[in-house]
């Protein structure tokens, strides 16, 4: 009786989370315009939605910055790890507070003081601030990922490597990233993810004029929503649940 | 004939944040010696190894090697390898790779590192192990790997960072005559770390015995067992009981209220001294014709002899003897002269 509401509990929250996408996907494919009545299996959505030469462009925007922001976030965010590590206790502790801290605030609030730092600095907003932006929030994530990799290192192997004749930067590029690579690619992985799907930074942090998927989506929905962005936003699903069940995959293999 | 000095520690003093971990060490080492450095963990002599390393530097004092001045010398310039705790092996590299780390980066032939590579991993008992992971090994084989890492580099001077530590007893001991053999079949210069005074006593040329910091004896293996210069050496190198004595004269000692002849001289007359004397050095004899009497308190038995605790005045005596008295009974105590070591009593500070 037990397992059975533990089960019933389970699908509850399941049914709660995905049937909206379901639907959602389902929609995608109906042929009809209209929401409420079912017209017919179609890729005609799909065919409208590749030609719409607003959504090509607002998912270039969406990838180029996803691409920039996640490789400038992965080799700021791999060194910084490095330096926090050899920190002394006190101020390594310090270091992890200010890391940690974004991760907990709430995106509005990194949006709006992105944006009014742009406006206090006269930056005008628009495809340079977005990657800006989303370097800032990627960065913790992939320092976060990188730091244990280097806690599990064994404290010489550093030293070991100076020791058997190599320079500072040699131990660095032939020891300790190689040493610490799994990490680093879960947290360019999760970089990736997280600029892909987002939204609120993005937001506040670009001009109307250059907008990604998610932003495009958001100001299509004032003006009554076509189904073309049941499409995009199935698509967009599908392509961000990989991309997590990869990183998930990973950071589990980590903890053996 | 005298080996020429390899490394001269001068005056090394050690500061971190205010916290003197070593003061000023003095202290030289020859070619192809075996030298130990001695002493509990916080003495100091894992640093005095990671100064000749080159991963600290000295707040004061210079280190020389060959006669140069190598104080600030980066690890990587230094003639000298370390084989640290733990290993530090390199898991993203396989066993061969470890090994010809040091060698690619002397830009050498790939066959010549070839070639090196398996003759260390003959002298290290580990041929055909090339392609395995490191993770794949035990912590005895991966010692190994560590060990013929270092070595492979031919360096001037080995440094090793109580590198048997994780070993069981029986490994650890197989492991401390290879490296001992390896010593003498290369004729290299070991500086060795350990906490273990048998581990220390069966390998070194010379222990250096460390505390607090400071050196407080340096000599060979017998000389540091028999004539410790105090009483922390002497408790730290194997067992012995110390008590408060007075030298009345040369060649005679007063404690527990009994005069002792003796061969050490030197000390004054009428001079507080501290008396060692080994357990296994005290002759268990009839009640009527030791020097010391006393009562048996406890006996336990230790495989090769039993360890009995005498209670005599206000002492007790641990001895060590292949014949066993039964707890409680009255035994007499005699002590030949020259199992009697006399030391200058310990300065109480610093303990």
């Amino acid at each position: 009786m037990k397992q059975f509401f533990k089960k019933c509990y389970l699908a509850i929250i399941l049914i709660f989370l995905y049937v909206p996408i379901i639907v959602l996907i389902a929609q995608s494919f109906n042929a009809g315009k209209s929401r409420a009545k079912w017209e017919g299996l179609s890729l005609h959505w799909y065919s409208e939605l590749f030609s719409n030469v607003s959504i090509m462009n607002a998912l270039w925007v969406t990838v180029s910055v996803a691409v920039i922001a996640t490789i400038v976030a992965t080799i700021l965010g791999t060194l910084a790890a490095i330096g926090i590590y050899s920190m002394k206790r006190r101020p390594q502790a310090f270091m992890m507070t200010v890391t940690n801290l974004p991760n907990t605030m709430p995106d509005i609030v990194t949006g709006v003081s992105l944006m009014l730092l742009y406006i206090f600095a006269k930056v005008e907003r628009g495809y340079f601030t977005m990657v800006l932006a989303h370097i800032t929030f990627d960065v913790p994530y992939v320092v976060l990922s990188v730091l244990p990799k280097l806690k599990q290192m064994n404290k010489h192997t550093y030293e070991a490597a100076l020791d058997l004749g190599a320079t500072p930067a040699y131990a660095l590029s032939h020891v300790i990233i190689p040493e610490c690579k799994q990490g680093i690619v879960t947290g360019a992985l999760l970089a990736f993810t997280l600029s892909l799907d987002d939204f609120t930074i993005s937001y506040f942090t670009t001009s109307p004029l250059v907008q990604n998927l998610s932003t495009l989506i958001y100001s299509a929905t004032k003006l009554g929503i076509s189904p073309v962005y049941y499409a995009l936003s199935s698509l967009m699903f599908v392509v961000l649940l990989v991309l997590l069940l990869i990183v998930n995959h990973r950071t589990a293999d980590n903890k053996d | 004939m005298e080996e020429p000095r390899m490394i001269h520690l001068e005056n090394i003093s050690k500061e971190y944040d205010g916290v003197t971990v070593l003061d000023d060490i003095n202290l030289y080492i020859r070619k192809k010696e075996f030298v130990t450095l001695l002493g509990p963990s916080g003495c100091g002599k894992t640093t005095t190894l990671r100064i000749i390393g080159g991963f600290e530097y000295p707040s004061t004092g210079r280190v020389m090697f060959e006669g140069k001045d190598i104080t600030n010398l980066p690890p990587y310039k230094r003639r000298v390898n370390t084989v640290f705790q733990k290993y530090a092996l390199f898991p993203h590299l396989n066993v061969y790779d470890n090994i010809a780390f040091g060698l690619k980066l002397k830009k050498m032939s790939r066959a010549e590192i070839g070639k090196r590579v398996d003759k260390m991993l003959n002298l290290v008992n580990m041929a055909g192990y090339g392609k395995r992971s490191v993770d794949s090994l035990s912590g005895g084989q991966q010692q190994r790997i560590a060990i013929a890492r270092s070595l492979v580099n031919e360096p001037e001077v080995l440094l090793l960072d109580e590198p048997l530590g994780a070993l069981d007893l029986k490994l650890r001991k197989e492991m401390q005559l290879e490296l001992k053999s390896m010593q003498q079949q290369l004729g290299i210069t070991f500086l060795y770390v350990t906490h273990d005074q048998e581990e220390a006593l069966t390998m070194s040329d010379t222990i250096v015995v460390m505390n607090a910091g400071h050196i407080l004896q340096i000599g060979t293996p017998k000389k540091i067992y028999d004539e410790p210069e105090n009483a922390f050496v002497a408790n730290f190198i194997g067992e012995s009981n110390i008590i408060r004595g007075i030298m009345i004269r040369d060649e005679l000692v007063n404690f527990s209220g009994v005069d002792f002849p003796c061969v050490d001289a030197g000390f004054g007359e009428n001079a507080p001294v501290d008396v060692v004397v080994r357990p296994e050095d005290i002759v268990i004899v009839g009640e009527d014709i030791g020097q010391l009497t006393g009562t048996v308190k406890s006996v336990l038995f230790k495989g090769v002899h039993y360890e009995m605790m005498i209670e005599s005045g206000d002492f007790t005596w641990k001895v060590h003897s292949t014949s066993m008295q039964p707890a409680g009974s009255r035994v007499g105590l005699s002590i030949v002269p020259f199992n009697i070591h006399i030391m200058h009593p310990m300065k109480e500070a610093g303990k």
